[in-house]
């Protein structure tokens, strides 16, 4: 059995990169796609350790977080639909009145 | 049946019961207040007269209580209020009731008669003021004496402003209050340094501060002097402050330029505030702690040398006035000037003598005056009137009576008092060594110089207001008066003529007769209370305080001698203005006349230290405290401000950035963790 | 269409926080001390274990010997519950992609007032 150390590195791997992307990136739409990246690596996270206590909990609730990032997908398309209309550009760093 | 001292502070309340009745509801009554007035100080005037009674026959000639303590002082001086009766204050309680009654009286006349209005107003003013004056007079501490100082001043800034819609009535009274202000802060000073020195500031008693320092200079009582001073230096440094509130509000120089300016209140008013009662408490307070005084030489000359220069300065700018009541102000101060010369030279009989002739002469005048100002439709310049006195018999002789007092003409009151006050000054000039003898005999020939001066402006006021051909059509026709005016010049007329009586020094020196009533009066304060003119004769002599030494001299000559000034100034005045026709002889002094006209100039000069010296240093300390304090203050809240400016700028509004900040601090906190947790 | 090229507004001077975490974890991670993984019997039936933890159904039914369904707790509830977020999310976002019948409110001010006039 692979030690689990290194899939958690693998994990820490990819939330890094969903993590980079929410930092640097100005489209919205790639913006969602890293926060996808960052809920699977929590996702390879979980499974991992149900692999190393011989319990399906973590499994089980890795597709409870499938799920949900589902149903975030959904709404922040909505919203991204919302952001165009108001300010006729997906970039995130255009909306910025709600500050001094 | 109380005794005659429980009732004491009545004497005082009395009057503030009229105060209220008369601002409440002095509109709705007929005299518009009027007879709550008389009738309140008729009953001050009787309890006066009761309690003075009371001295004069009973086993105790005193009374020395506390009556409320308004702050206990745990383990030092207490703040309290109290009453004080010996002969001298029951002797200024009947002065004050009985000049107030007929002040009262008069303005029935004066006031209610000639249709004037907010006389409501006028008579809570008077009724507060005899209220303040009274218990001013039986105060038993310096503390409370202070208090009512202070009221009786503002009294006098309400009624000599009654008149406030014209121009100079407001402006006289604030300059009345604020002169008399300037003097009262080192009054303050004063007060506050006699709590401090002693621990007390009961005027009479084995516990009271004159008897403390007497014991300090003994060397039996410890007291705390300060700027290390000697003992006798610093009881002078505290004579000498409180003497600040002394010369201003007797108007001494040179604190007696507010005096001429407060004529322009109603002349009732000047009778009793500026004539007879408001400035006596000048001198009735140096009066009061003459025991005091008394241990310091120093002080005394000062007080001489003040008197006798204001009486001769005064009576100089009397000599050229034009208008009625300008004359007896002046008049008044000059003679204030005699008072403190007598209490500087070491006679206190002769300045309390000479502080009651003076009462009722003096009152006398003002109602005269008033008496002429409303027979001439209120103008005052005397070059208008003339003739009067074959129109206005009845003010006229009073007028005559009076006048002859004020010029010390034998025998009328002011000729006792005055020349006792001359006699005593110039026995201890002669009799005293060192510097303080010939100090006197300055203050004495002052003082001598002024008697000329007094007697030629007093008959030239005489006899241009009554003697010779009417000079304008009002005099001719003057309006005449009622009972009201002239039943109290009736009465003053008669005092003013004998009330010299009292204390006939003089004839009690040459036939031994014992005569000399008021030494005997004052004489008999209670042995405890070291407020007796022996217990002050023994301080006044002895080398370590006062040290003054009379020398025996016969009363006869300097009487004499201020007798013939006196005529010789009367008889100039005879022969320039006892015409039919007069004209203004004054006009003959030329530059000097001009000097005098203006006060020596000593209200511009007044004026120049507000404005010059005053104002610059005020504005320099609204600098500091606009630039610096505010300045600190400012700074503080600009730092807040400033660093929130820019710390605010964090709030960007890009998600990306707050993500950012997230990550950055979710490093640091875990990085802190595994560092402390031994993780890595 | 245009093909895609690589980004290059990218804001790389953030990026470098998530470098950091990054290495922050790896280093943690690296030096963790885990025992032997416990793993799974090896005949289990891993869905079957999923589907009867998922609606509560362990222990109702007969267990092959051998080869038995890894226990774990139940998630009914959760199930449910997720099923009611997946039907509001679906909603939600029809709503908010919803265009507005009224075409002259579709711009509203969202500027602060800074770009106007």
């Amino acid at each position: 059995m692979i030690p689990t150390q290194w899939y958690l590195l693998l994990s820490a791997g990819v939330f890094c990169i969903g993590l980079f992307g929410i930092l640097t990136r100005k489209n919205a739409l790639i913006f969602l796609m890293s926060v996808e990246l960052m809920l699977n690596a929590a996702n390879i996270n979980l499974v991992a350790f149900s692999q190393q206590w011989g319990n399906l909990n973590g499994q089980v609730f890795a597709l409870f977080t499938m799920a949900l990032a589902a149903a975030e997908v959904a709404v922040g398309l909505g919203i991204i639909l919302v952001l165009y209309r108001n300010f006729e550009d997906i970039d995130v760093t255009s909306p910025t009145t709600m500050r001094w | 049946m109380t005794g005659a001292f429980d009732l004491v502070p009545a004497i005082a309340v009395l009057p503030l019961v009229s105060f209220v009745i008369a601002l409440f509801a002095g509109k709705y009554m007929p005299k518009k207040g009027a007879l709550a007035g008389i009738a309140a100080t008729a009953g001050s005037l009787l309890l006066s007269l009761w309690v003075a009674l009371t001295v004069a026959t009973g086993d105790h000639a005193g009374y020395n209580e506390t009556l409320y303590t308004f702050v206990e002082g745990a383990g030092t001086f207490s703040l309290e209020l109290g009453v004080l009766i010996d002969p001298l204050s029951s002797l200024m309680l009947v002065i004050v009731s009985l000049i107030s009654l007929l002040v009262h009286v008069f303005s029935l006349g004066y006031m209610n008669d000639e249709g004037e209005t907010g006389l409501p107003r006028y008579y809570a003013g008077l009724g507060l003021f005899t209220f303040s004056m009274l218990a001013f007079v039986f105060a038993s501490n310096i503390l409370m004496a202070f208090m009512f100082f202070e009221l009786v001043g503002l009294c006098s800034y309400l009624l000599i402003g009654f008149w406030f819609r014209d121009e100079g009535p407001p402006s006289a009274a604030k300059k009345a209050f604020l002169v008399t202000r300037f003097g009262d802060y080192f009054f303050l000073v004063g007060v506050v340094g006699i709590f401090a020195t002693f621990g007390t500031g009961t005027f009479a008693g084995a516990e009271s501060f004159p008897h403390l320092a007497e014991q300090a200079l003994h060397g039996e009582h410890e007291v705390t002097t300060f700027f290390s001073l000697g003992e006798q230096a610093w009881f002078t440094v505290l004579g000498l402050l409180v003497l600040g509130g002394v010369i201003g509000k007797s108007a001494q120089f040179p604190l007696h330029t507010w005096l001429p300016d407060a004529m322009e209140g109603p002349t009732p008013v000047s009778a009793l505030i500026h004539a007879a009662t408001m400035v006596a408490a000048g001198v009735f307070l140096v009066a009061r702690m003459y025991g005091f005084y008394l241990l310091s030489p120093t002080a005394l000359g000062v007080i001489a040398l003040v008197g006798g220069f204001t009486a001769l300065f005064a009576a100089t700018m009397a000599v050229v006035r034009q208008e009625l009541k300008q004359v007896l102000a002046y008049s008044t101060i000059s003679q204030y000037g005699y008072m403190m010369l007598a209490l500087g030279g070491g006679g206190y009989v002769a300045a309390v003598f000479h502080l009651t002739t003076h009462a009722v002469f003096k009152a006398l005048l003002f109602l005269g005056a008033g008496s002429v100002i409303i027979a001439m439709h209120h103008n005052e310049n005397m070059w208008d009137m003339g003739g009067l006195k074959e129109r206005m018999p009845v003010t006229y002789w009073t007028f005559l009576s009076g006048s002859l007092a004020l010029a010390g003409i034998f025998p009328f009151a002011g000729f006792w008092s005055k020349d006792e006050v001359l006699y005593e000054t110039l026995v201890h000039a002669l009799g005293t060594g060192g510097i303080q003898g010939p100090l006197l005999l300055l203050g004495y020939a002052m003082g001598l110089l002024a008697v000329f001066f007094t007697g030629f402006y007093t008959f030239r006021m005489v006899f241009l207001t009554f003697h010779g051909e009417p000079r304008s059509d009002v005099a001719e026709d003057p309006d005449p008066v009622r009972w009201n005016v002239k039943g109290p010049l009736a009465v003053l007329g008669v005092l003013a003529a004998t009330v010299g009586f009292i204390n006939m020094a003089p004839v009690k020196e040459i036939l031994d007769v014992d005569v000399a009533y008021l030494h005997q009066w004052l004489d008999k304060a209670p042995e405890a209370y070291l407020t007796s003119v022996d217990h002050y004769h023994h301080l006044l002599e002895t080398g370590a305080f006062a040290g003054y030494h009379a020398e025996e001299l016969s009363p006869l000559l300097p009487g004499l001698v201020s007798l013939a000034i006196a005529l010789a100034g009367v008889g100039l005045a005879y022969r320039l203005y006892n015409v039919p026709e007069p004209v203004e002889h004054t006009d003959r002094l030329g530059r000097a006349k001009t000097i005098l006209m203006h006060n020596y100039y000593q209200d511009e000069y007044q004026v120049w230290l507000a404005t010059g010296v005053t104002l610059p240093i005020a504005k320099a300390a609204d600098t500091f405290d606009q630039g610096i304090v505010d300045g600190v203050v400012n700074g503080i809240s600009s730092v807040s401000r400033f660093s929130g400016r820019g710390l605010r700028r964090l709030q960007t509004g890009v998600v990306s950035n707050y993500a950012a900040l997230l990550t950055v601090g979710l490093v640091l906190l875990i990085a802190a963790f595994g560092l402390l947790g031994g993780w890595f | 269409m245009n093909r895609p090229r690589l980004a290059t507004n990218l804001n790389l001077a953030a990026g470098v926080a998530a470098l950091g975490l990054f290495a922050v974890m790896a280093l943690v991670f690296v030096g963790a001390e885990f025992t032997d993984p416990n793993g799974f019997a090896s005949g289990a039936s891993i869905m079957e274990g999923i589907g009867y933890a998922l609606f509560d159904l362990t222990g109702q039914f007969d267990v092959r010997p051998g080869e038995g369904i890894p226990s774990t707790e139940s998630f009914l509830l959760a199930f449910e519950l997720i099923d009611v977020v997946l039907v509001a999310a679906l909603v939600g976002s029809i709503m908010l992609a919803r265009r507005e019948s009224d075409d002259s409110l579709r711009k509203t001010l969202t500027d602060g007032g800074r770009d106007e006039e």
